[in-house]
């Protein structure tokens, strides 16, 4: 055991250099795997229901797509690239109103996020609600 | 102590470096990396996301995506939405602290996306839809 490899020195040093690789070559995975994952997203959370106050003072400006993505707005038919004029004009007379999104479950996804984002990027009050017939 | 003091002292002709800081160093920086590794899921389906002019940076670890055919992707694999709940469970016991994202395709039904979505929120999993930078 104390026969040493070289000459005269007395130190018996321990060879770590395989093991620094091995080291290196996990920080490295490590590294390389580590997900700094930045995902660009939207919250559509409907707000938590606040119960005590259960009257909505303000008009709501209502918004619908049906099963076939037509839009509606107040009932008129209108494009989906045409709700910020059209709620625009309702809350030029109304400037406190809010709008609800009444989404059938056969709406386009696309549909939805495009009106949201556009509500949320004027700064209008909006939510989302499921049509008739869908589940709650 | 001595022995340092001796290796010094003797000039030997071959100069060894003192590797042990730097594997000190490299060993805490392997640790950190291996306990902040999250291994993220990813769906497993190309989807055509919304676009959209307000967003927020998110860090999800639990990616669900619902294609333009109303599948639910989770990790690779299609999910009805009956068993979705028991996906999300197991997904919760690996991480407890997931943050999900919903990767809705522009073509997805809502009712489908706001189906998963309350999934997540009855599950009180903090659940955001993805979309891209418009």
């Amino acid at each position: 055991m104390r026969r040493k490899v070289k000459r005269g020195s007395d130190n018996a040093d321990v060879d770590m250099t395989p093991m620094l690789d091995i080291v290196f070559i996990l920080l490295i995975f490590f590294i390389v795997t580590a997900t700094f994952l930045q995902e660009q997203g939207i919250d559509m959370r409907p707000p938590p229901p606040s119960e005590n106050e259960p009257t909505e003072p303000n008009p709501v400006i209502l918004v619908q797509v049906n099963d076939r993505n037509q839009v509606f707005v107040n009932q008129d038919p209108t494009s989906e690239l045409r709700v910020l004029a059209a709620v625009s004009r309702i809350r030029a007379e109304q400037p406190d109103s809010a709008v609800l999104i009444e989404v059938a479950d056969e709406a386009l996804h696309g549909t939805i996020v495009l009106i949201w984002d556009e509500m949320k990027a004027n700064s209008i009050p909006v939510s989302i609600t499921r049509a008739e017939g869908g589940e709650g | 102590m001595a022995r340092r003091q001796s290796r010094v002292l003797q000039d030997d002709e071959e100069v060894q470096l003192d590797m042990t800081p730097m594997l000190d160093v490299v060993f805490i920086l392997l640790i950190f990396f291996i306990v902040t590794a999250v291994f993220v899921k990813e769906p497993g389906v190309d989807i055509f996301r919304p676009e959209s002019q307000l967003q927020e940076s998110e860090k999800p670890t639990l990616l669900v995506a619902v294609t333009a055919n109303d599948e639910i992707y989770v990790d690779g694999n299609v999910y009805e939405l009956a068993q979705l709940r028991n996906a999300f469970e197991q997904l919760r016991e690996e991480n407890p602290r997931a943050e999900a994202m919903i990767q809705g395709d522009l073509g997805a039904p809502a009712g489908t996306v706001l189906d998963v979505q309350e999934l997540l929120m009855d599950m009180s999993i903090p659940v955001i839809i993805s979309v891209e930078e418009g």
